[in-house]
């Protein structure tokens, strides 16, 4: 994908403006604060790219950035998890850099999000942003539901030889499929 | 009034000498001055952290200077909580329409207020806008500002001194440290 495919006017498509967005985790609603606060325009979860297929070339696995910022052209994951698990996100974001090379995307972990706190003196509140006690919407659709549809035509230690293509795998190469992302314009001018 | 600051037994690590910083912010001075030689420039500070940086590189730039100050509201500042935006706390006191104009910055980490201060001072229609910063933590980067001259590029540490505060306090080393975890640790 180029970055040509993501300018803010092809993102706002999807904008539903007069819709709160609906926040997986606290850190994304503080995150979300942080950047109105700065008048950077944000999306959220707008985007989701599949780096996954079966032999069908059904995506069995794919990733969502929780924000894109239209104006910088950039991605933004938060991960507030112990670093000890955090694995499973670093393989996920390896493979979406292998298959979407121009894609731009910063991964903040639970060490960057508690110093981002400490910075604007809201360390008081780390606990109650990060973790598991951060979250705020329990029961979201699996981006890994497909994991157990791979493992029924591939059976474990063999994953790799499910892995399509992106040139053989259905849809247009590199392009993410769109999501009903919502988008948040800061009113702040800056003249 | 008792602050309960153990100024300098507060910092685990002293990062950047006094004598380190004084070189370098010459080197910087002496870059600047023949980048813009034959021209005048037009310093802004943003307080209050960079302070102390300014008033050092002004002071080692050969070429004439104005210099102007700027501040603006911080996240989770408490005279900024009810409007939820940044805001203009001190805007510049003269036009920088025409003028070839440095921010002055102590630190850039995230870069959001740097973003910020970029589009806002941009839209007075300087001549030439480039950024100077003393310290550059690249690992906290969200925004990606194209920085001009830098003094240090630092580790992803907390630190204070030469103008960077933590809770206001610290401002006045001369030096910049780490400072100790157990400090702010028991805040969180």
């Amino acid at each position: 994908m180029t970055s040509g495919e993501h300018t803010s006017e092809g993102v706002a498509a999807s904008q539903e403006p007069s819709a709160p967005a609906p926040f997986a985790h606290a850190s994304e609603a503080e995150m979300a604060r942080i950047l109105d606060f700065y008048a950077v325009r944000w999306d959220y979860e707008p985007h989701t790219f599949p780096i996954l297929w079966n032999l069908a070339g059904d995506v069995v696995e794919s990733f969502t950035p929780d924000f894109y910022l239209p104006d910088l052209d950039v991605y933004l994951e938060l991960t507030t998890l112990k670093q000890r698990l955090v694995r499973k996100k670093n393989r996920k974001l390896r493979r979406l850099r292998e298959l979407y090379p121009s894609v731009r995307i910063k991964l903040y972990y639970a060490r960057d999000f508690r110093a981002l706190l400490l910075k604007y003196g809201k360390l008081a509140l780390v606990e109650s942003l990060t973790g598991t006690s951060g979250q705020v919407v329990p029961d979201r659709p699996s981006e890994d539901a497909g994991i157990d549809g791979l493992a029924a035509v591939a059976p474990t230690g063999v994953v790799p030889t499910a892995v399509v293509p992106v040139a053989a795998a259905a849809g247009p190469v590199g392009r993410p499929a769109p999501r009903a992302g919502r988008r948040r314009a800061p009113e702040a001018t800056v003249t | 009034m008792k602050s309960g600051v153990d100024l300098v037994g507060d910092i685990g690590e002293v990062l950047l000498t006094e004598a380190q910083i004084q070189a370098r912010v010459a080197e910087l001075g002496a870059q600047v001055s023949a980048d813009y030689a034959g021209r005048r420039i037009t310093l802004v500070s943003v307080l209050k952290g960079s302070l102390p940086f300014m008033a050092d590189l002004m002071r080692a730039i050969t070429i004439p200077v104005r210099i102007d100050l700027m501040e603006v509201s911080s996240y989770g500042g408490s005279t900024t909580e009810s409007s939820g935006l940044v805001r203009i706390l001190k805007d510049l006191s003269a036009s920088i329409e025409g003028e070839d104009v440095v921010i002055c910055e102590d630190i850039i980490d995230t870069g959001l207020t740097l973003n910020y201060l970029v589009r806002y001072l941009g839209g007075k229609k300087p001549a030439s806008l480039r950024i100077c910063t003393l310290l550059d933590k690249p690992a906290r980067r969200l925004v990606e500002i194209s920085v001009d001259y830098t003094g240090f590029t630092i580790p992803d540490q907390f630190v204070v001194g030469y103008g960077l505060d933590y809770d206001e306090h610290y401002r006045n080393l001369r030096f910049v440290g780490v400072l100790r975890p157990e400090v702010y640790a028991s805040v969180g």
